[in-house]
């Protein structure tokens, strides 16, 4: 089995994926921190001061004034100024300067769309790609059950997520410490915000540094990356194309992220995987899409079509006719 | 890529899927289960910093006005003010705490938040529009105002408008503070004469009022928008436009050069 799963890894690392996905993450990155630095500078020269808590009180204001014309986001900047208040309140600068508030707010940012796409480039043709150039057929004469050479391609693809993630975090932790510093890990971050019927509940409000924080980010961001990993996989054994497999799953990504902004009143659609993928704003506590939405529901629904898309993909591969 | 290179990442690959479980385990754990962990329960915050010395700072509160609305630029007064006096060689450092639709009870609790104390109690000037909203209420007062009505308005804008003045005194016993009067956006409608007495008596009132407390100047801009007033309101016919903020700014920036004797080494 081992040398199934080493077999199907020497086949990712050859087609240079992860270079691939490597490069992609440093272009961007490189983007966001400039972007960031820059943005710091102007509010820097704007205020007049370095010290955050001008800064964020200067932002609550800014909000506060964006209110009245904010339409359907009124209620997510509400929630978003009393929780900034809340930092200010207490004294905690909700983002500590450095590589790791950086990390932080990017993991926050990528996990619903960035991260899985990186993390489909390599699912999405890890067995069409077989069928496609006729090496499936050397694959499954091989005394080795269909079953078990799945399972391999599934364990790469389970491993290759992990990677991607690990990438991820190394590379923009070396390209924020450049711009920003690497310091920060300890910082103090609020967690436990809870939204409830539109308003923001503070009893869980709890305090924990910054690296438990993001490690917990990247647990959840994982998950999220391992689920649309694993449906992009299902497509990739039912769909013969790759480039059709890739298609159907942006299209999936693409209208989570719009659903969510729009199904508040469409009770059942919180079933669909693509709304469920926002795990993120359970740790920031921000409202979720669907009012009642908690984070063992999206984290149930999950882990069913995950099974779900598993299932299916071993039930048809292992009967597949394959020609 | 050699066998024994990927077998090493294929290893190493493992080690990071367990690492990513374990944080997802803890995420489940904390915000599942409630039995949070790794509670920190001090927290060491530092201090906030000595306020630069050189700098002169600035503090906007209010209104609308203050937040500059109308304003291609969204600068204000405060804005123009600012730009002028950073021309003349000022180092300054400029909040604007103005919040759209700010009535003086609002601004009063606005006061009592501590991060806002804080930047009160180092400004070096303190500029502030408030009562438009308490006059006008989006309009309202003027389509059925009496003496009656409007004296009660009065009443308590003034007390309202004491309780800021001795607040921002109390936290800041040196700083310049400049309140600014109202203008008629009304004076060239039906009613323009009515209007303009009622806004008039209301300066005059504010003005008696900010007398009462030492450094704090009432700053008038009634008679800059009495004339023409067409020209310096923005398409709402109720907030400035850039030349009205301008001609405000002008009056401020001003003051201020004027006081503190030009731009401090």
């Amino acid at each position: 089995m081992i040398n199934l799963v080493h077999n199907e890894m020497m086949k990712l690392v050859g087609k240079r994926r992860f270079l691939i996905i490597s490069a992609i993450i440093v272009v961007l990155l490189s983007l966001f921190t400039y972007a960031q630095a820059r943005q710091s500078e102007s509010i820097r020269e704007r205020l007049g001061t370095d010290d955050w808590r001008t800064g964020l009180q200067q932002r609550i204001v800014d909000w506060q004034n964006r209110l009245s014309s904010a339409g359907q986001w009124r209620e997510q900047l509400q929630i978003q100024i009393e929780q900034s208040q809340y930092y200010l309140d207490h004294d905690i600068n909700p983002s500590e300067p450095g590589a790791p508030s950086f990390i932080r707010g990017f993991v926050e940012n990528s996990a619903e769309l960035f991260l899985p796409l990186m993390v489909m480039i390599i699912a999405v043709d890890i067995v069409s790609s077989e069928r496609s150039v006729g090496t499936i057929k050397l694959l499954l004469t091989r005394p080795v059950s269909r079953f078990r050479i799945l399972l391999s391609k599934y364990i790469a693809l389970v491993l290759s997520v992990s990677l991607v993630l690990f990438i991820f975090g190394l590379l923009s932790y070396v390209i924020a410490a450049v711009m920003f510093g690497g310091k920060g890990w300890s910082a103090p971050v609020l967690t436990g915000f809870a939204v409830r019927g539109g308003e923001l509940d503070l009893s869980g409000v709890r305090l924990v540094s910054q690296w438990q924080f993001i490690l917990q980010q990247f647990g959840l961001a994982w998950f999220i990356s391992l689920v649309v990993g694993t449906l992009s996989f299902m497509l990739s054994i039912l769909m013969r194309s790759s480039a059709a497999g890739m298609g159907t799953m942006l299209a999936c990504l693409i209208s989570g992220a719009i659903l969510s902004n729009m199904v508040s009143s469409w009770e059942s659609a919180k079933y669909l995987f693509m709304v469920n993928l926002g795990l993120m704003d359970y740790l920031s506590g921000s409202a979720p899409p669907i009012e009642g939405m908690t984070l063992g529901f999206s984290l149930t629904v999950l882990a069913a079509w995950m099974a779900g898309a598993l299932a299916v993909s071993f039930g048809v591969f292992i009967r597949k006719d394959i020609y | 890529m050699h066998s024994r290179k990927v077998r090493w990442l294929t290893l190493f690959a493992a080690i990071t899927c367990l690492l990513w479980i374990a944080g997802l385990g803890w995420a489940a754990k904390d915000y599942l289960l409630g039995n949070a962990s790794g509670l920190v329960t001090t927290v060491e915050t530092d201090e906030a910093p000595p306020p630069e010395p050189d700098t002169f700072r600035i503090v906007a509160l209010g209104d609308s006005l203050t937040r500059g609305m109308g304003d291609n630029e969204g600068k204000g007064y405060v804005g123009y003010a600012a730009d002028r006096l950073k021309e003349e060689g000022w180092n300054l450092s400029v909040v604007n705490l103005g919040i759209k639709g700010l009535t003086s009870a609002e601004l009063l609790k606005q006061l009592e938040q501590k991060e806002i104390r804080r930047q009160l109690g180092e400004a070096d000037a303190v500029m502030m529009t408030i009562g438009a909203n308490d006059l006008f209420m989006g309009g309202e007062t003027l389509s059925r105002f009496t003496e009656e009505s409007i004296g009660k308005l009065e009443d308590g804008f003034l007390t309202r408008l004491n309780g800021i003045l001795a607040a921002v005194r109390e936290l800041n016993p040196e700083a310049d503070v400049y309140v600014l009067g109202l203008y008629d956006p009304f004076a060239e409608l039906e009613q323009g004469a009515e209007t303009s007495r009622v806004v008039r008596e209301w300066n005059h009132k504010t003005m008696e009022a900010a007398a009462g407390y030492p450094g704090t100047v009432f700053v008038p801009v009634y008679d800059l928008f009495q004339r023409k007033v067409g020209d310096y309101l923005f398409t709402d016919r109720f907030h400035p436009n850039e030349k009205g903020y301008k001609l405000m700014a002008e009056r401020v920036a001003g003051l201020i050069d004027e006081s503190e004797g030009g731009p401090q080494a």
